[in-house]
């Protein structure tokens, strides 16, 4: 126990609070449409359905722990999909150029609002704000506000395919086993170093139990055709952005920016620069969404991504992210994703009105933002 | 008891935080129309006092009792002490900068009409009439206070004490941001308001001023009340020896260490302040430090010794230009990352705010400044870098239960020891600590005392701010003093007195003259 401080103890319960929350938002939704909720079917939509808060959360999650906001990234999502329909439909680009080009342009957009943010210093707010309403306008103007269709098959099948069942299974045993070699490497340098090692049993423990729920998963998309293309997209980024938060110079950098920037520019931290990276990994998260997004309805559509930044941060703060930055986590992000399409979901299928949807959204993040206040120890 | 004409009586105030002892039997009595001078070095318990006095430490807080015109006085709140019409300056200006005058005259008091609505007429008329009062005819209420320069300001917030109706007004170095013309005008308002019958109490280091104003002198030293005497029959000189008064205790475990060449310089160093760029908080002071010396700079608070360094450190926040040499060479220092690479370090005088990050580990805390030296390409060797923070907090005794511990559970001390680790990773040359044993308890000073002499044995050179005289004079090779944003004086530590260093700092000749 002493290696671990109460406080890891306290962060993780709070991961598995979270879980449990979840497995009640399921359970209720499951019991409420007559046992038509937890099917292969309706999961493997709702994690489709969740891939593209989730990458925009992925993104969100570092600009919030870096103590910055942005609220561009519904319209940037909607414009950068626009402009790959655009590309591939109207100027006949083959899919991966049109690709790479669109993510380049969503790095080159991210860090041009992480300009504005740090070299001309108006606040974020203020810049998402703008981005907002500019990005979406030329949206408008580049589709004169018609959706542009069809787009290529290639394309599509990036939103709506599947990884084959036995595909699935071989990258389910891959992921089990590059977790099973990291966990041994890392008791091996850990004896070799000399420094104390988490009971034998405890890794064990945690090896099993990611085994244990990995099988689940794959298992369940399996019998509904495999792991979706957008499902697959977003676990390999909850991989890179969890190895980046954890083991990366800039993520430390992004928690140290965010807990206390002037301690950290005082440290010798280039603090604008940590700020420009996170807005142009932003920017790319933008620019994944939307592709998918525009994959997904196999169309360039104006009015996509609207409301997407609300969802994405309200995913963080479901998620344990901090107001006044310095603390968040990406997985907690991507739970956050999970309740949010969870409960747009269930809703759906148990034929809520509109209005209601928006009703219980907007209070089950005001009370999940509202425990985590309360679970949290003071500051000063 | 002389009842009637005691406006107010302080008996036996004790006051602890955590065990520590901040005051401890203070008694203090004030007549209607009297000044009283409150002298102390910083850190004596000047402003404890004056806190339990205008209620920002409620009652119950404290030991001992305030009586207010014969009666006990229980205030909760400084709202009930102002009501008792105890008003209280701080020493930094308390306006609003956008509201305008007049608005800050009254804040918290408006004149309004009923409805709730603000009577800005009444309100201009009387803050009109407040400030001819004081002596100020060209003033629009209207306009927002910031449009002033802070002598101004200063007696703003005297017209807002004013409008409370103050029977007791508690200045808190009132003189410490203004010019010497505006001080004139501020004591002559004084004097004027002890004959209209408002009680003083003056708080301040500059003593030709408390000589001035004031009738009666109480000197504190470490919480004690140490005397009170009616200041004709005081001079500045007994003032000091009363304010420093003990013998050095021996904290200080000396260890010898050889002084080396001149390996940093620093010339012509000025920095302007942020709000005011007329002000100079720093104007033009050099100087030079050898290898293994650790230079001590002492002076008041406010005398621009945190400016001064944070502009060598890259750190100043406002415009500052200073030439630097390191072994002979100039150095170009834009940012503290550009002073780091360089080899120097720092460790700001304020913990919570410039030191620690809260929220992180103790081990990440102490590898923020050199976490490229674990990392290949991006990657932190996560082993590598726990060996080395696992090694600091051994060797420099920092207490925690593990390095994940968020740093902000540890004690001051710990924190300082975690900080001071940060800054030896990377290595430093030039090593300034400022007020590097502010907020720490007495074991954790003495361990950071011995750590600064293994450094300097080391061939460190330490450049050490700090407001204990104490501290400098037992660690100091050599003491600069700082008064007013100049240096005051250099003089080698040996022989050097508190009193010599105080008169420094407080440069009672440079007035005279």
């Amino acid at each position: 126990m002493q290696a671990q401080s109460i406080q890891q103890l306290f962060a993780r319960y709070k991961i598995l609070a979270l879980l449990l929350a979840v497995a009640a938002i399921w359970v209720f939704f499951h019991v409420a449409t007559g046992g038509d909720f937890v099917t292969a079917r309706n999961v493997s939509n709702l994690f489709r359905q969740m891939a593209i808060t989730g990458m925009l959360a992925c993104g969100m999650v570092f600009v919030i722990i870096a103590g910055e906001i942005d609220l561009s990234v519904g319209s940037l999502l909607g414009l950068l999909g626009g402009v790959v329909a655009v590309l591939t439909v109207n100027q006949g680009w083959s899919t991966p150029v049109a690709i790479v080009a669109v993510l380049g342009l969503g790095v080159l957009i991210g860090l041009f609002n992480g300009f504005w943010v740090t070299r001309l210093r108006v606040p974020s707010f203020i810049v998402g704000l703008g981005g907002m309403l500019a990005f979406r306008g030329v949206l408008l103007g580049t589709t004169h506000s018609a959706t542009i269709a069809p787009v290529p098959a290639d394309l599509v099948y990036l939103g709506q395919g599947y990884v084959s069942p036995l595909w699935s299974t071989v990258l389910g045993v891959a992921i089990f086993a590059v977790v099973v070699a990291l966990a041994v490497l890392r008791r091996r340098r850990r004896a070799q170093l000399q420094i104390r090692q988490l009971p034998w049993w405890a890794d064990l423990l945690k090896v099993v139990a990611i085994g244990a729920a990995l099988g689940v998963f794959v298992a369940t998309l399996n019998s509904y055709g495999g792991i979706p293309l957008p499902v697959l997209i977003l676990v390999a980024l909850l991989a890179v952005f969890s190895y980046l938060a954890s083991q990366t110079v800039l993520g430390r950098h992004i928690y140290a920016v965010g807990g206390n920037l002037e301690a950290t520019r005082l440290s010798g931290v280039n603090v604008a620069r940590v700020k420009l990276v996170v807005f142009g990994i932003m920017g790319l998260m933008c620019a994944f969404a939307g592709i998918v997004n525009t994959a997904r309805l196999a169309a360039g559509s104006p009015s996509a991504g609207t409301n997407g930044e609300l969802d994405a941060i309200a995913a963080c703060f479901i998620g344990g992210a901090s107001m006044r930055g310095g603390a968040g986590t990406v997985h907690g992000a991507l739970i956050g994703a999970l309740v949010m399409a969870s409960l747009d979901n269930g809703m759906s299928m148990m034929d809520v009105d509109t209005y209601w949807q928006y009703i219980v959204k907007g209070a089950i993040l005001v009370l999940a933002v509202w425990v985590d206040v309360l679970s949290r120890p003071q500051r000063d | 008891m002389a009842g009637e004409s005691c406006l107010f009586e302080m008996r036996g105030i004790a006051k602890s935080f955590g065990g520590v002892k901040a005051l401890d039997g203070i008694d203090l009595r004030l007549r209607a129309g009297e000044c009283l001078g409150l002298c102390g070095e910083n850190g004596a318990g000047k402003s404890t006092l004056m806190k339990v006095l205008s209620g920002v430490y409620p009652h119950g807080s404290w030991d001992g009792e305030i009586l207010w015109q014969g009666q006990p006085l229980r205030a909760r709140s400084v709202r009930d002490s102002e009501r008792a019409g105890i008003v209280i300056i701080h020493q930094e200006l308390m306006l609003v900068p956008q509201l305008s005058v007049a608005e800050n005259i009254f804040l918290g008091h408006e004149i309004t009409r009923p409805g709730g609505r603000m009577d800005y007429d009444a309100m201009y008329a009387k803050a009109d009439a407040l400030l001819q009062e004081l002596g100020l005819h060209d003033v629009n209420v209207a306009l927002p206070a910031m449009h002033y320069g802070g002598g101004h300001q200063q007696l703003f917030e005297i017209a807002k004490a004013l409008a409370k109706q103050a029977k007791l007004l508690i200045l808190d170095e009132p003189t410490s941001s203004l010019t010497s013309s505006e001080t004139e005008v501020l004591l002559g308002i004084v004097e004027d308001l002890k004959r209209r019958g408002v009680a003083c109490i003056y708080i301040s280091h500059k003593l030709d001023e408390v000589e001035r104003v004031c009738d009666t002198v109480c000197v504190i030293r470490d919480g004690r009340h140490i005397a009170t005497q009616p200041m004709h029959e005081l001079d500045v000189d007994t003032l000091i020896t009363l304010m420093v008064g003990r013998k050095l205790e021996n904290l200080y475990p000396r260890i010898e260490h050889a002084i080396g060449e001149v390996i940093f310089e620093a010339r012509h160093a000025t920095c302007l302040d942020p709000v005011n760029p007329q002000r100079k908080r720093v104007d033009d002071v050099s100087f030079q430090l050898r290898r293994g010396e650790i230079l001590g700079i002492a002076g008041l608070v406010g005398a621009g010794r945190t400016e001064l360094v944070s502009a060598i450190f890259g750190a100043y926040t406002g415009k500052s230009s200073v030439e630097l040499f390191l072994e002979g060479r100039p150095l170009k220092i834009r940012s503290p990352a550009d002073a780091i690479r360089a080899g120097l370090g720092m460790v700001p005088e304020d913990r919570k705010r410039h030191g620690i990050v809260p929220l992180l580990g103790v081990g990440d805390n102490i590898t923020l400044a050199t976490l490229d030296h674990y990392a290949h390409a991006g990657h932190i060797d996560r082993q590598r870098e726990l060996v080395a923070i696992e090694a600091q907090i051994a060797e420099r005794r920092v207490k925690t239960a593990s390095p994940a511990l968020p740093i902000a559970r540890l004690s001051g001390g710990n924190q300082q020891k975690a900080v001071l680790a940060k800054m030896l990773l990377a290595r430093p040359k030039v090593l300034i600590l400022d007020e590097p044993t502010r907020g720490v308890d007495v074991g954790a000073k003495a361990e950071i005392y011995r750590l600064i002499f293994e450094l300097a044995a080391q061939g460190v050179a330490i450049v050490l701010v700090s407001s204990e005289m104490p501290e400098v004079l037992g660690m100091a090779d050599r003491v600069l003093v700082m008064g007013e944003g100049r240096l005051r004086g250099d003089f080698p530590n040996q022989g050097l007195t508190q009193e010599q260093v105080l008169a420094a700092a407080i440069d009672t000749s440079a007035r005279a003259a």
